[in-house]
C-alpha cells in the first residue's frame, strides 16, 4: 500500500509521538523526582562472594541511619519458584543474614540527604565475616565435595531437565558427526538508565506510592505486597519514563523492597538509584551457558538427530517473577530451531553459583541456543564438504509443513523459512568474497537462521509455573468528554513506542486521527492489570487488547451516534472517526458523540449501554502458544590476523515478524537488538576470577559497541502474517540480538578455516582469536 | 562538609548554588537547578549521557566537580531553545527515528550540535568516529547517524 | 558512585600552587583522569588543587627551535592545531584519538602525562620527543628528558613538591617521520598495546612501546626497528617475559606496524 493509503493506522511507519519530550530533555525518569524530605539510599554490599556474615558495625554515631536484616522485622524473603519438578527454590534475603553469596549482595541500607552523604555512611561501616570457599563456576559447582551455596541443598542445581532418546545408533548410520563444547560469556544488560526507585508512604489513601524503573509495574506490586504483607491495593507502583530496560527492569529487586519497607518505616520518601558500578559489580547478569553438543548427519546434510549437555550459570538466587529456571528449561524446548529435527536428547542444568543471580535478557536463552546450533551446523556441514546453506536447506521446516508443530511441541505458526536464507543468499555478492579471498584477504561469510517465539501464552507459561502467568491481556478505551480516545495500557513503553503504535492501533479501529489519542501506560492505578513488557508480547498482546477495547467502544459509539443520526443501528457505520449513514448522508463525529455522552446526556437514547465510552477489552491470540517470527543474518567480515580483531563490513538481516504495525519502530527495535548482538558476539563479558570477584567495574572495561563498531547493515522484510493474532503481527522485539553470535562466529570460523582454527567460545575478543589461531599453528 | 558557592551561567542566567566541591556538574545541575534533562550514565566518563556545554565546548559534567565550575558559562539541552542547529537535530533524530527510551538524547544532541558546527564537512566514518564517546543501548545508532548526517548535509546544501 | 568528601583550592598564581602541593593537596588540571577515580572512591584526596586558573597554565610559546606547551593545553587545542608545523600536525594526530572530544575539550596533555596512567596515549608517545618535561618546584623549573619522565604506573620523576609546568619540544623538519600504532578495539577506549617511531632527519630514531600495563619502554636508538621491524619486534619482545599471549602478539604488532608507517613515511594519523 501507499504511504497515503496507509494513512496513519498499521503499516505506517508514523514518527513516534514520544519523541518530542525527549528531544527536549523533558523525559521523566526516577533519578528526575524528588520529594520533600526524600533521603537516599546507598547499599552497603558485600566485597565477597561467599562468606559466613558475622556482623556490621554500623557508622559511629549514625547508627540510626543505617538498617541491616536484623531492622527489617515483618519482611519476608523473595521467593520466585517454579513447578517444574526438581525445582529448588532459594530464600532470597533482601538485606543479607547469614550468609553472603555474590559479591554486591545488599547487606545496609545506609540513608542520608544525599547520595554522596549516604555512600559515607556505607563506607564507615566496618563487616565481619568469615570467608567460605567460593563457587565461581558453574561446571565445578556440582562436583563432588565443591562447597554449597545453599546449605542444605544437596547440590548446587536450582533445576535439572532431561529429555531422553537413543541416539546410540546415529553413530552406525551418520555419514558425519560432530561434537563441540562452547561457552557464551557472562553479560551485563546495561540499559543505559540502571534501576531506580521512589517509595512514598500517602498516609491519605493509606497506600505505598512506588515510583520504580521496571518493565512490568502489575507483577512489581504483586511481588512487593508478597514480601511485604500488604493488600496489592495499598501499593500502587509507577513506572516513568524508563531508561531502557532488556530484561534488566523485569525483577523485584531487594532494593525496591528496602526503600518500600524503609518509607513506610520512616514516613518519608526513600530513593535509591543504581549506578554504574552497582549495576556491573553487584546486579543481575545474564547470558552465562555452556553446551556440549554433538549432532549427527546424513551425507545430505539432513539431521539425524542432536545431543546437547547444557548448563547454565544461575548465579546464587532464583529472581522474581521468572525464576532460575527460564533460561535452562528454555534451552531444552527450543533447541531443535527452525529445522525439522527428527531426534533430540537434552540434558539441562541450572547451577547455583556465588555468582550474581541472572535475568532473561533480550532473546534469553535463544541467542545461546542459536550459537550453539549454528556454529554446530556449520561445523557439520565442514565435515560434509557442503555449504552452510546447503546444510540449512537441508533441514528448516518448509512452508508447506506450517503450521508445523516440532517434536518437542512448539508450534510455528507461518512463514517460509528457507525462503528467507535464499534471499540472503541472493542479496550477498559471493564472487567479491572469494575473490577478496584468493587475494590474501582474511574474509569469512556466515550465516545464522532461527526463529523466535513471542507473545507467550498461558497455554506456554503455566507449565512454567513460575510467579505469574500471562492470560488475557487487556487494555481500556474511553473518551474523554472533548472526544480525545484515552488507551490505558497495564504493559510499559520504555523504548518500543507504544504511545505510537496503541494510536496507531486505534486509529486502524476507529479512524480518529493518532494526535487525538493518549496512551497511558506504567502505573497500577490507571491501567488494567498485566504481566508487563516481556518476551516480545506487546505489539500482539497489547496490540490484539488495544484493537478489541476500541471495537467495543467503538459500538457504543456507534448505537449513540445512530440514535443523533435518527438511523438504525444498522444503517451506520463507524469510518473516518466519524459515525456515518451507510448511504452517504449525514455523519457524526466521535468527537460530538463523546459530548453527548458526558455533556448532553438529554439527547441519549433510551436504553442506551450505561457503561458509556469507557471500556475494557480483554485478548489472547487462539492457539496462544506464541507467534513465531524468524530471520536470516548474514555477515560478512575480514579478520586482523595479527591482532584478532574482527571488522564487521556487511550486515543483512531478512527477518519475518508478520505484518508490521509501524515498520520504522520495527527496524529500529531489529537494529537496536543487532547492537546488543553484536556486543554478544565481538565486546561484552564480565569476567569473574577465581575469588568470585567481577573484573569489570567500569564501561571502559566493560565494553558495549558504539557508533564505529557497527556496519552498514540492510534489512529486507518478508511479511507472513501470523493468522492467529489481530492483524497478522508477530513479536520481534528480541530477534536482532538472537542472530549475531551465530552468525558473526560462523563468519569467524569460515574466515579461519584455512588456518585450520576455530573459536568456540563467546565473544570472540581479539585474545580468543588469536589463541585459535596459536592452537592451529600448534597443531 | 563545607558548602562552596559555586557561580555559574546556566542558559544564560546567572545562578548561584551552594555545594559541597565533591559534587560533580551533572548532580548540581539536576539536584540544585533542577535541570534534570542531563542525564548520568555511568559517572566515568564513558557513555556521553551526562554531555553539557561548558564554556562553549561539550563535557562531560559528570566528571567536573563543583569547585572547578565556578564562573562556568554553561548550557544544557534545555538551553538550545533558539538554537536552530539544535532544532534541525531535533527534527532530523525524530524522523530517522535516532531514540527509543530518551535517555542518551540529550548528550547526543549536546555532542551531535558540536560535530554538526566543528566539522562541516564530516562523512559518515568520521561522525561516527565522533560520536563514539556517545553510548546509546536502544537503536543500533544508524538513526543518530543519518540524523547528524541529515543535518550536515541539509547545511551543506544551503 | 560519588566521591568522598574533599576540600578545593583554586591558586591565583604559581607560588600559591606550590605552597597548597607542598600542604599534600592533589594537583588537578583537567580532572578527566582523576575524575572518574574521585567517583569510584579509587582516590580519595583531602585538597584538590585546581591549576586552570594558573597563569600561563596552558598555551603555546615557541623560542628558538623548541615549543613550549604549557601543561594546562587541552588535547583538544592540539588536536586543532594549537602546535605549529610538522610537531603540531603529528600531536594533533595523537590528540584527536584520546579518549572523545568532549574529554579533550577539558583533558590537558600535562595532566595525562602526570597522572602517568600506562595506557594513556601522550605517556605512550612523548618518550620518543627528543624533549622535556618543566618542572616547577620551589627551587624554580627544572628539566626532565621526556624519555625518563614517567618511571612505573601512576608514577613519575617528579617530586612530591613539584608540578608539571610545561612540555617542551624541539620543532620538526617537515621530512620527519612518524609511524603510531595504537590497538583500541573502540575509539577512545584505552589501548592495549601502542608503539610510536619518530625518525628526525639527521638523527637516530627513536621509538617506545607502551601501553603493556607498565611504565612506557623508550628505545632511543631504533635504527634496527626501522630497518628490520620483524626481527627487531620479536627481539624486543622476548625481553618483556609475563606478557599474556594476546598482549605480546598485540605489542609485537604494534612495533611492527609504527616502524612500517615511518618507514613509508605516511603522515600523522
Amino acid at each position: 500500500m501507499s504511504p497515503e493509503a496507509i494513512g496513519e493506522g498499521v503499516g505506517a511507519s508514523l514518527r513516534r509521538k514520544e519523541d518530542a519530550r525527549f528531544l527536549l530533555g523533558r523525559g521523566r525518569y526516577v533519578g528526575d523526582i524528588r520529594a520533600a524530605g526524600m533521603l537516599e539510599v546507598a547499599f552497603l554490599r558485600s566485597p565477597v562472594a561467599h562468606a559466613r556474615l558475622l556482623g556490621v558495625q554500623k557508622a559511629e554515631g549514625a547508627e540510626s541511619r543505617v538498617f541491616t536484616a536484623a531492622d527489617l522485622a515483618g519482611v519476608g524473603t523473595i521467593r520466585a519458584p517454579s513447578a517444574l519438578p526438581g525445582f529448588r527454590v532459594s530464600e532470597q534475603p533482601v538485606l543479607a543474614t547469614g550468609k553472603l553469596r555474590h559479591v554486591g549482595e545488599p547487606i545496609a541500607a545506609c540513608l542520608a540527604p544525599s547520595r554522596a552523604a549516604a555512600e559515607d555512611l556505607a563506607a564507615a561501616c566496618i563487616l565481619d565475616y568469615e570467608a567460605l570457599p567460593v563457587v565461581a563456576d558453574m561446571l565445578t559447582a556440582r562436583a563432588p565435595g565443591a562447597p554449597l551455596v545453599h546449605e542444605h541443598w544437596p547440590d548446587n542445581a536450582f533445576l535439572e531437565t532431561f529429555r531422553d532418546e537413543d541416539l546410540s545408533e546415529l553413530d552406525s548410520i551418520a555419514a558425519a558427526k560432530v561434537t563441540r563444547r562452547l561457552r557464551t560469556a557472562r553479560q551485563c544488560m546495561v540499559p543505559m538508565e540502571g534501576r531506580g526507585v521512589l517509595a512514598e508512604w500517602d498516609p491519605r489513601l493509606e497506600q505505598l506510592i512506588v515510583t520504580t524503573s521496571t518493565q512490568q509495574p502489575h507483577v512489581i506490586r504483586t511481588g512487593l505486597s508478597e514480601v511485604l504483607g500488604l493488600d496489592e491495593g495499598q501499593i500502587r507502583v509507577v513506572a516513568p519514563d524508563v531508561g531502557g530496560g532488556f530484561g534488566y527492569k523485569g525483577i523485584l529487586s531487594p532494593e525496591e523492597v528496602v526503600c518500600c519497607h524503609l518509607a513506610m518505616r520512616l514516613g518519608r520518601p526513600v530513593r535509591w538509584i543504581e549506578d554504574r558500578l552497582e549495576h556491573l559489580s553487584a546486579n543481575a547478569n545474564c547470558r552465562e551457558h555452556h553446551y556440549t553438543v554433538t549432532a549427527w548427519a546424513d551425507a545430505g546434510g539432513r539431521l539425524l538427530g542432536v545431543d546437547v549437555d547444557a548448563t547454565v550459570d544461575s548465579g546464587a538466587y532464583s529472581l522474581y517473577p521468572f525464576s532460575a529456571c527460564l533460561e535452562s528449561a528454555q534451552v531444552g524446548s527450543i533447541f531443535p530451531g527452525p529445522y525439522t529435527l527428527p531426534r533430540f536428547r537434552c540434558r539441562t542444568v541450572s547451577a547455583c553459583t556465588n555468582k550474581p543471580p541472572i535475568l532473561p535478557y533480550r532473546g534469553v536463552a535463544r541467542t545461546g541456543v542459536c550459537y550453539a546450533l549454528e556454529t554446530t551446523l556449520d561445523a557439520l556441514a565442514r565435515q560434509l564438504g557442503i555449504t552452510p546453506a546447503a546444510i540449512r536447506l537441508a533441514n528448516l521446516v518448509p512452508p508447506e509443513a506450517m503450521p508445523y508443530r516440532n517434536l518437542v511441541g512448539k508450534v510455528f505458526d507461518s512463514g517460509d523459512y528457507p525462503q528467507a536464507l535464499r534471499r540472503a543468499l541472493a542479496a550477498i555478492d559471493h564472487d567479491r568474497i572469494a575473490a577478496r579471498r584468493a587475494a590474501g584477504e582474511c574474509i569469512g561469510f556466515g550465516l545464522a537462521v532461527f526463529c523466535e517465539q513471542g507473545a507467550h501464552g498461558t497455554s506456554v507459561y503455566h507449565g512454567w509455573g513460575i510467579p505469574f502467568v500471562p492470560g488475557y491481556e487487556q487494555a481500556t478505551a474511553r473518551f474523554t468528554p472533548d472526544g480525545v480516545l484515552e488507551i490505558r495500557t497495564g504493559l510499559q513503553s520504555h523504548g518500543q513506542g507504544m504511545e505510537t503504535t496503541f494510536a496507531q492501533v486505534a486509529h486502524e479501529v476507529l479512524g480518529l486521527p493518532t494526535a487525538r489519542v493518549r496512551v497511558v501506560h506504567g502505573d497500577t492505578a490507571l491501567t488494567p492489570y498485566s504481566t508487563g513488557t516481556w518476551g516480545s508480547r506487546a505489539a500482539v498482546m497489547g496490540g490484539g487488547a488495544v484493537a478489541e477495547a476500541c471495537r467495543l467502544l467503538g459500538e457504543r459509539a456507534l448505537a449513540i451516534g445512530a440514535s443523533l443520526l435518527q438511523a438504525e443501528p444498522g444503517a451506520v457505520e463507524l469510518s473516518g472517526g466519524a459515525v456515518r449513514r451507510r448511504d452517504g448522508g449525514a455523519a457524526v463525529t466521535l468527537e460530538e458523540i463523546a459530548r453527548t455522552w458526558y455533556r448532553r446526556p438529554q439527547n441519549l437514547p433510551r436504553g442506551v449501554d450505561t457503561g458509556g465510552l469507557e471500556v475494557t477489552g480483554g485478548y489472547r491470540p487462539d492457539p496462544d502458544t506464541g507467534t513465531h517470527s524468524y530471520a536470516c543474518h548474514a555477515v560478512t567480515l575480514r579478520i586482523d590476523t595479527e591482532t584478532g580483531e574482527v571488522v564487521l563490513e556487511d550486515y543483512l538481516i531478512v527477518e519475518d515478524g508478520g505484518v508490521l504495525l509501524n515498520p520504522m519502530i520495527v527496524d529500529g527495535q531489529v537494529l537496536g537488538g543487532l547492537a546488543q548482538g553484536i556486543g554478544t558476539a565481538l565486546y561484552e563479558e564480565m569476567p569473574f576470577d577465581e575469588a568470585g570477584q567481577p573484573l569489570a567495574g567500569t564501561l571502559a572495561d566493560y565494553l558495549i559497541p558504539g557508533t564505529a563498531e557497527l556496519p552498514e547493515v540492510r534489512i529486507d522484510h518478508m511479511e507472513t502474517p501470523s493468522p492467529w493474532t489481530r492483524f497478522g503481527q508477530k513479536g520481534l522485539g528480541e530477534s536482532g540480538a538472537i542472530g549475531p553470535p551465530a552468525a558473526i562466529v560462523n563468519a569467524i570460523n569460515d574466515a579461519l578455516a584455512p588456518f585450520g582454527a576455530e573459536v568456540l567460545d563467546l565473544p570472540a575478543s581479539p585474545a580468543r582469536v588469536l589463541a585459535a589461531l596459536e592452537a592451529a599453528r600448534a597443531r | 562538609m563545607t558548602r562552596l558557592p559555586i557561580r555559574l551561567t546556566v542558559n544564560g542566567e546567572p545562578a548561584e548554588v551552594l555545594a559541597e566541591p565533591r559534587t560533580h556538574l551533572a548532580d548540581l545541575l539536576r539536584g540544585e537547578l533542577l535541570l534534570t534533562g542531563t542525564h548520568i550514565g555511568c559517572e566515568h566518563g564513558v557513555c556521553g549521557a551526562c554531555t553539557v556545554e561548558l564554556d562553549g565546548a561539550p563535557a562531560r559534567s559528570c566528571i567536573t566537580h563543583a569547585g572547578a565550575c565556578d564562573g562556568a558559562t554553561i548550557r544544557t539541552i534545555e538551553g538550545f531553545g533558539e538554537d536552530a542547529v539544535m532544532a534541525a537535530l531535533r527534527e532530523a533524530f525524530s524522523a530517522e527515528h535516532a531514540l527509543q527510551c530518551g535517555y542518551c538524547t540529550p548528550g547526543m544532541l549536546v555532542a551531535a550540535r558540536d560535530i554538526v558546527l566543528r566539522l562541516p564537512g564530516a562523512d559518515e566514518a568520521r561522525v561516527r568516529e565522533e560520536l563514539s564517546g556517545n553510548l546509546c543501548r536502544c537503536t543500533g545508532y544508524r538513526g543518530i547517524v543519518r540524523a547528524v548526517m541529515r543535518v550536515l548535509e541539509e547545511r551543506r546544501g544551503r | 558512585m560519588k566521591p568522598a568528601p574533599f576540600a578545593y583550592a583554586r591558586p591565583a598564581d604559581w607560588p600559591a600552587a606550590l605552597a597548597l602541593l607542598g600542604s599534600g593537596a592533589r594537583p588537578v588540571a583537567g580532572g578527566q583522569s582523576i575524575g572518574p577515580m574521585l567517583n569510584l572512591r579509587m582516590a580519595q584526596p583531602g585538597l584538590v588543587a585546581d591549576l586552570r586558573h594558573l597563569p600561563e597554565f596552558g598555551g603555546i610559546a615557541v623560542q628558538g627551535g623548541t615549543c613550549r606547551i604549557g601543561a594546562g593545553t587541552t588535547h583538544a587545542a592540539i588536536e586543532d592545531g594549537a602546535v605549529p608545523g610538522r610537531l603540531g600536525a603529528i600531536l594533533a594526530g595523537v590528540a584527536r584519538r584520546i579518549a572523545y572530544r568532549p574529554v579533550r575539550n577539558r583533558g590537558t596533555i600535562g595532566g595525562s602525562l602526570a597522572h602517568a596512567d600506562p595506557a594513556a596515549d601522550w605517556v605512550a608517545v612523548l618518550p620518543a620527543f627528543p624533549g622535556h618535561a618543566v618542572a616547577l618546584g620551589p627551587a624554580g623549573e627544572r628539566r626532565i628528558p621526556l624519555a625518563g619522565f614517567v618511571t612505573g604506573i601512576f608514577e613519575t620523576a617528579l617530586r612530591p613538591e613539584e608540578v608539571l609546568r610545561a612540555i617542551e619540544l624541539p620543532l620538526l623538519p617537515p621530512e620527519t617521520r612518524w609511524g603510531h600504532w595504537k590497538f583500541c578495539r573502540k575509539p577512545g577506549e584505552f589501548s592495549k598495546a601502542t608503539a610510536c617511531l619518530l625518525a628526525i632527519p639527521g638523527q637516530a630514531p627513536r621509538a617506545v612501546l607502551a601501553a603493556l600495563d607498565g611504565p612506557p619502554l623508550p628505545i632511543p636508538d631504533a635504527t634496527a626497528l626501522l630497518a628490520a621491524p620483524e626481527a627487531e619486534a620479536d627481539r624486543l619482545l622476548a625481553t618483556l617475559p609475563g606478557l599474556e599471549p594476546w598482549r605480546a602478539a598485540l605489542a609485537r604488532t604494534a612495533l611492527r606496524r609504527a616502524a612500517g608507517m615511518a618507514a613509508a613515511g605516511m603522515p600523522t594519523a
